[in-house]
């Protein structure tokens, strides 16, 4: 791991080099890495990508075969995955696959933000109740068939096109006038959806119930008996605002009890208090004149 | 800025130029003003929070000693609080002269006292003759008419006395003057002096050649002549030391007679003095007429005789009492931050201190009292006496022969008579500037009776300057049309009295004719007081017109400001022909409902930004027809502002009367709702959650009514869908609104469950409202929109418990407990804040008919700032409301214009970072909460947001301000306000005309490092802009509206999409800022701290590139690349991307 600070002092501080020369300096540097190979991190292999033909500069995906530590479970497979990191935002899962399909075939793609071991295990998500965001830069999952095809995709040249002639990507106005087609929704897809969905809960819902009736008085295996809402006689929620209430209600009646200004010594700590008040006042408006002098809150001018 | 390839790293060390910049490496923290710069820099930020105070219980509760308890009951009876207290020494020490400036003023005074005594004299000549005086001076006078008898020649002053506030020491900072009075030998003088001005011209010929010989002394860094009190009989000359003391003091000399010589009895205000034949040089008079009295005359030479007794009487009850110097000196901050203090007629500090020592005198204040007392019981008096009607007076004796009060109330409009008795204090006070303390007085009484504010900030710290302070403002230029208007109104009397001084003789009348044309329109007319000039002694005295222009504010009166009709009396009444003489043309006829006929002034206005500016038709019209002013020389500043809320072809309007209509169908459509059958549950509230329902949305919506063949038709869902082909259609934004629909036990428990019922019951309503009311609708999962006579709302149907569901959280134990989850939160804000919000700001707008429009200006303005993003259009709208729920100082805004000014000027000096803006609405929280809010925020303050705004239904987390804005975006916000204020204020108070006023509203566009510019042709709001285009393209809208069978395209905004996709894909690289009403450029700035060259890590590669530096690999951001995926995320609406910086150049 290397540091900031042990990369600073690499820059000669010549301060007579005037700014446009730095610029073609870059521009040159940067023509010499492609022809070098590109740098990659180590263990990871760096495929330039690019929007389409048109575009001079380009992104790197940077991929390595998917491994994990002896012991961690890992949703995906072992040798067939490929890991790829800085997926450009307009290249989407449908489009990776075409990418990478050359290598071999292509089984799954999985577009996550961040990397992140166990597979998303989510059932699809309604697109109804769960729109997705918008994406930014991803890191993805490339199942292949077979595990040459991920020996492959780490010899792969590119750079690699996101759209092109034979399959376009739309981007800008074109993009957005189908997203905004597709958040047109359907009442009707919307009301089955909905339907099943409040089916299945009922019935869930049901069954929970019959089963809490069942269980109504039944003195489980060491003969404690559960005593839920439901039963014939109602006991409080068992809620955290609920126990508050109950030990606010009890703090009140003792404070009730108690007699203030009785003795002496209650008299004399009632005064010491409003000194002690008092003083402290005076301590925090001391703080903040200290504070409005600094600001020179006091120049009426 | 280095060279190129250090760049990278300098950076995160220096900072550049760029304005934003230096905030980016705080730690978070707001940064400081520019003004600070005195303290080092090195020191740290945190030093600038308050932290809240920990004493050790040994220190709280140790014994108290006499001392401390003496000084804590002092504080508890003689001051409001200990805070006060301190604030009030903090202040007196500021202002006060240090003891060595004293002595280095006294011993250039000693200087000053042998100098003069040295001047030679000179031999007697006439006074016309002047031959005498050296060429390079000019006598300090305008001599009009030259020819006067008598007989001058120079001697040294028979006595150099020190007199006035310096001696008292009661004078203030900045601008220390000391006042000394010369005394001329009664040889100068002749018997008939205070006759046609021969007194006053010896006192400035005697000037002249004092002028002259101290001119030539080294001692002086430059010798100068000015007017006392700027009037202009009495010129003064102003010395000041050589070298580096220059600005340390100014030495006034007022020559003055013996105090014996001239016989009283002649100068008392009934009396005339300026004979009407010298002075017009008529012959005289020929029908017997008496000469008219000269009040103002006779006054300035009292003065000058009476001089020394005043400052004796001051130095008796002033002397020996700390407390009342102290309350002189604070009644002078706060005369001095009202800008009343000043000029001819000015409520001086020499008038204050008198007010001081008559109260004394009446023992309404006691010598023992402190500062802030003297303060609090001469604001009161002010606030609760009138001297324009009844006068007070310091004679004690009851002398038959001494002139009755009613002499002075006849002579004078204020009446505050000197212990002689025939010395008229107040002489050039007119009633409106007394009126005026006395509105300040009154505010300031109220504002230090309620115990919630800083009052001391409010009453002394706080500058009002006139545009600042009044709704309107109108100035009158050239003044040389004033002398017109004093013949227009009959005012040679006046003028005589004056001695040709036009402006103040004519400034009375003026007033009172506005006054009284404005009536209830108007709450308070003020006037500025001409500066005091200051000229060199070899010029000739500023000429009446070269006096600046006179600039009247007025205070409206909402309520009188809906009224278009002037009532007058009935037709055949006697009262009738003064109505008419008075409006003259304007005055008709009209028979009302009631069968009566009446004289009546009928103003057309038909919007309520019309009828705003009725007063200024009112005062053109007066000044035309009685004082012979063309409007051309009347410039009325209220409604220029006006002009950035107007749509681009309605200009009659600013919008509210749009916005009436929209709420007005939102009613209709919730009461569908209300009535609505054949819902499962019923409705159990409405409420508006939209800009649009509380006045504030910038830009009204308009009916739309779609021209099908400019869009795609999507039949089968009654849409319609943008056209690529086409330019990007209107934009329409749904209107939204909650329906709270009755709890039930039929509500699922669980989130989910209940989102997939609400969603039925969006669909349901969308049913309903087709069925029963005929409505265009179209249902999504959370919400409905339906079209209504053009208007799209948006309806949200919300149960009260879901959020309660989705907070709670069960324990392993079993125990349910409520944690806020960012999900609950954003229900909470969107289904029970945000519609609170809108009512509350609703009910404002009934109370404040301005705050739509300073509500509506601001949020343009910070917008056209580029920072609209940062800021939630709720908290703006709270900003907005706390100026007029919190006016203090002021009053509540009656104008956008002041509005305006004032949020500019809250925006940038209110201290974020130390203090919760608490908008109290509807008066919900008492003083106490108050307290106890603040003290809460101090303890809570690190884990708050940076702006942090308090409602009486939000008392800890500031709900609104939870999402931005960031510390840098608050800093920049508050820079470009600080610098917005004076320009724009400096523009307003330009009599001829404030030039463009859109300057503050266009954005710096250097401080970007890539500028992204678009194609108008995607920009649906185009034709907002600040700079509204000459052309622009067709969206796609039919003129008249009628009946549509497809929904409009709703909330299309490509510049937003195109915004949202950059920073999700950006967002860690850089800040994207864009101006949403039309703005066709988007400003990118690069975050310094993401241009670090990192170690490589697998969550940190987005849109790096890995970079070989030294044999090291590093990620750096892929500029080039990213610069060009700006081009390919906004294709077809990115005209042009343009880096600007090479910055990020490694």
């Amino acid at each position: 791991m290397e540091t900031r600070s042990r990369a600073e002092p690499q820059f000669p501080a010549s301060p007579a080099f005037p700014v446009g020369k730095m610029v073609a300096r870059r521009r040159k540097r940067v023509a010499g890495d492609l022809e070098a190979g590109v740098p990659s991190p180590p263990g990871y292999y760096a495929i330039p990508i690019k929007f389409s033909a048109k575009q001079r500069a380009s992104h790197y995906l940077y991929v390595r075969e998917h491994r994990v530590r002896e012991g961690t479970q890992s949703a995906w497979p072992q040798k067939r995955t490929l890991f790829v990191l800085n997926v450009p935002p307009y290249c989407n899962e449908e489009c990776l696959t075409r990418l990478l399909s050359p290598c071999g075939t292509v089984q799954s793609v999985e577009l996550q933000e961040k990397p992140d071991l166990a597979e998303s295990a989510k059932e699809p998500k309604s697109k109804f109740f769960h729109p997705t965001p918008i994406p930014g830069f991803q890191v993805a999952y490339v199942v292949f068939q077979k595990p040459s095809g991920v020996s492959a995709a780490l010899t792969l040249k590119g750079p690699l096109l996101v759209s092109t002639e034979s399959h376009p990507v739309k981007s800008g106005i074109h993009k957005w006038i189908s997203d905004y087609a597709d958040s047109v929704t359907d009442p009707e897809a919307l009301r089955v959806e909905v339907d099943t969905f409040m089916e299945a809960y009922d019935q869930k819902i049901a069954a929970e119930e019959e089963k809490a009736k069942e269980e109504e008085g039944v003195p489980d295996e060491e003969g404690w008996v559960k005593v839920t809402r439901r039963g014939r006689r109602p006991v409080l929620p068992r809620t955290e605002a609920a126990s508050l209430r109950v030990l606010e209600k009890e703090k009140r009646k003792r404070a009730r009890k108690e007699l203030l200004n009785f003795y002496a010594w209650q008299h004399r700590e009632t005064k010491m208090e409003h000194l002690a008040q008092l003083r402290k006042k005076f301590e925090e408006d001391k703080q903040r004149i200290e504070l409005m002098r600094a600001q020179r809150k006091f120049r009426p001018y | 800025m280095g060279p190129a390839p250090t760049g990278q790293q300098l950076r995160g060390a220096t900072g550049g130029p760029e304005v934003i910049e230096p905030s980016f490496e705080g730690t978070g923290k707001k940064g400081k003003k520019p003004s600070s710069r005195k303290r080092g820099v090195t020191e740290s930020q945190a030093e600038n929070l308050l932290q809240p105070v920990k004493l050790s219980k040994a220190e709280l509760y140790k014994e108290p000693t006499n001392e401390e308890l003496n000084r804590l009951r002092e504080t508890e009876i003689l001051f409001h609080s200990s805070l006060l207290r301190l604030q009030v020494e903090e202040l007196l020490k500021e202002v006060r002269l240090s003891e060595k400036k004293k002595d280095r003023i006294d011993a250039f005074l000693l200087e000053v006292n042998h100098r003069i005594k040295r001047v030679p004299s000179t031999p007697e000549s006439e006074l016309t003759d002047q031959a005498w005086l050296p060429a390079g001076i000019r006598v300090p006078f305008h001599q009009v008419p030259y020819t006067v008898k008598g007989s001058f020649h120079f001697l040294p002053p028979a006595q150099v006395t020190v007199v006035g506030s310096y001696l008292l020491g009661t004078c203030i900072r900045p601008d220390i003057t000391v006042d000394m009075a010369l005394t001329m030998p009664r040889e100068i003088l002749q018997d008939k002096d205070l006759l046609n001005q021969r007194y006053f011209r010896k006192r400035a010929l005697y000037l002249a050649h004092l002028a002259h010989h101290l001119a030539q002394d080294p001692l002086f860094g430059s010798v100068r002549f000015s007017y006392t009190n700027g009037c202009h009989m009495k010129p003064s000359l102003l010395l000041r030391p050589h070298g580096k003391d220059e600005r340390l003091v100014t030495v006034r000399l007022h020559p003055c007679p013996p105090s014996d010589f001239f016989r009283p009895c002649r100068l008392l205000p009934t009396k005339n003095n300026v004979r009407s034949a010298w002075y017009r040089g008529q012959s005289p008079p020929e029908d017997g007429k008496p000469d008219p009295p000269t009040p103002h005359y006779n006054t300035w030479v009292l003065q000058d005789t009476a001089l020394g007794s005043h400052v004796q009487l001051l130095s008796n009850v002033l002397g020996s009492a700390p407390g009342l110097k102290d309350g002189v000196a604070l009644l002078k901050v706060w005369l001095r931050q009202r800008e009343l203090d000043k000029g001819l007629g000015g409520f001086s500090g020499f008038l204050i201190s008198m007010l001081v020592a008559f109260l004394v005198s009446t023992r309404k204040i006691h010598t023992t009292m402190s500062g802030y007392q003297v303060l609090r019981s001469v604001l009161q008096f002010l606030a609760t006496t009138d001297l324009t009607v009844n006068g007070i007076s310091l004679c004690l004796s009851s002398d038959p022969s001494l002139p009755a009060l009613a002499d002075f109330h006849q002579a004078f409009p204020v009446v505050f008579l000197d212990p002689s008795g025939r010395l008229n204090l107040c002489a050039d006070v007119t009633a409106s500037t007394y009126h005026q303390v006395q509105h300040e007085a009154r505010l300031s009484m109220t504002l230090l009776d309620s115990k919630t504010d800083d009052g001391f900030q409010l009453l002394l710290m706080t500058p009002k300057p006139m545009i600042r302070a009044f709704d309107h403002v109108l100035h009158l230029r050239p003044l040389s049309r004033l002398q017109a208007a004093c013949h227009q109104l009959k005012l040679w009397p006046e003028l005589q009295d004056n001695g040709g001084d036009y402006i103040s003789a004519s400034l009375g009348p003026l007033t009172t004719l506005l006054e009284k044309g404005l009536g209830s329109r108007l709450q308070l007319l003020a006037h500025s007081r001409p500066p005091v000039p200051e000229w060199d002694i070899n010029q000739d005295p500023p000429k009446h017109k070269d006096s600046g222009t006179l600039t009247l504010g007025l205070l409206l009166q909402p309520e009188g400001l809906t009224t278009v009709l002037e009532l007058g009396p009935e037709a055949d009444q006697p009262e009738a022909v003064e109505f008419r003489q008075f409006w003259g043309s304007r005055s008709e006829l009209r028979r009302f409902q009631d069968g009566a006929i009446r004289e009546a002034v009928v103003w057309e206005a038909a919007s309520l930004c019309q009828k705003r500016l009725i007063p200024h038709k009112v005062v053109t019209h007066l000044l035309a027809l009685h004082a012979d002013i063309p409007d051309n020389c009347v410039h009325y500043v209220g409604g220029f502002l006006d002009a950035l809320l107007q749509g681009l072809k309605e200009t009659s309007s600013t919008g509210e009367e749009a916005l009436a209509v929209a709420i007005c169908y939102y009613d209709d459509l919730s009461r569908m709702l209300w009535g609505l059958e054949g819902l499962p549950l019923t409705v159990s509230a409405v409420q508006g959650a939209h800009p649009v329902l509380r006045y504030t949305e910038v830009f009204p919506p308009t009916p739309v009514q779609p021209a099908c063949s400019f869009y795609e038709q999507l039949r089968e869902r009654a849409s319609l869908l943008p056209r690529l082909d086409k330019p990007c259609p209107a934009y329409v934004e749904p209107i939204s609104m909650v329906c709270h629909l009755e709890g039930s036990g039929q509500w699922p428990q669980e989130a989910e469950a209940i989102r997939r019922v609400r969603a039925a019951f969006q669909l349901r309503l969308a049913e309903l409202l087709r069925q029963q009311h005929g409505l265009l609708c179209r249902a999504t999962a959370t919400h409905t929109d339906v079209l209504k006579d053009g208007f799209v709302f948006r309806i949200r149907v919300a149960y009260q418990r879901e959020p309660q569901i989705l907070k709670e959280v069960r324990s392993p134990q079993g125990m349910i407990s409520l944690r806020d989850t960012p999900e609950s939160l954003r229900l909470e804000r969107d289904t029970r804040h945000l519609p609170l919000l809108t009512s509350a700001l609703h009910g404002l707008q009934q109370q404040h008919p301005a705050f739509s429009g300073v509500a509506r200006l601001a949020k343009r303005w910070v917008r056209a700032q580029l920072l609209g993003e940062g800021f939630s259009d709720e908290s703006l709208d709270l900003v907005a409301a706390a100026l007029f729920l919190h006016p203090e100082p002021f009053t509540p805004p009656s104008s956008p214009q002041v509005g305006f000014l004032r949020f500019l000027s809250l925006v940038s000096t209110f201290d974020w970072k130390n203090n919760p803006l608490i908008v109290n609405l509807n008066n919900e929280l008492t003083a106490e909460e108050q307290v106890e809010i603040r003290s809460s925020f101090l303890a809570a303050r690190t884990r708050l947001p940076v702006m942090v705004i308090i409602t009486p239904q939000d008392r800890k987390s500031s709900v609104w301000t939870q999402d931005g804005p960031s510390a840098q975006i608050l800093q920049q916000l508050v820079i470009l306000a600080a610098k917005a204020l004076p320009v724009l204020e400096k523009q307003l108070m330009d009599p001829w005309g404030p030039g463009d006023i859109r300057t503050v509203f266009r954005p710096p566009l250097d401080m970007y490092d890539v500028l992204i510019h678009l194609y108008a042709r995607h920009i649906p709001r185009h034709r907002q802009a600040v700079d509204s285009p000459a052309a622009s393209f067709c969206r796609g809208l039919l003129n008249k509206p009628g009946p549509s069978s497809l929904m409009p395209v709703l909330g299309y905004d490509p510049p937003q999409l195109y915004l949202a996709q950059l920073r999700a894909a950006f967002g860690d690289l850089a800040l994207f800022f864009y101006d949403q009403h039309g703005g066709e450029v988007i400003g990118v700035l690069w975050k310094p701290t993401s241009f670090q060259p990192q170690p490589f890590k697998a969550s940190s590669t987005k849109g790096h590139m890995v970079v070989s530096q030294s044999g090291e690999l590093v990620l750096l951001p892929n500029i080039e690349a990213i610069l060009e995926d700006f081009a390919v995320m906004g294709e077809g609406l990115v005209q042009a991307v343009e880096a600007r910086s090479e910055r990020w150049t490694v």
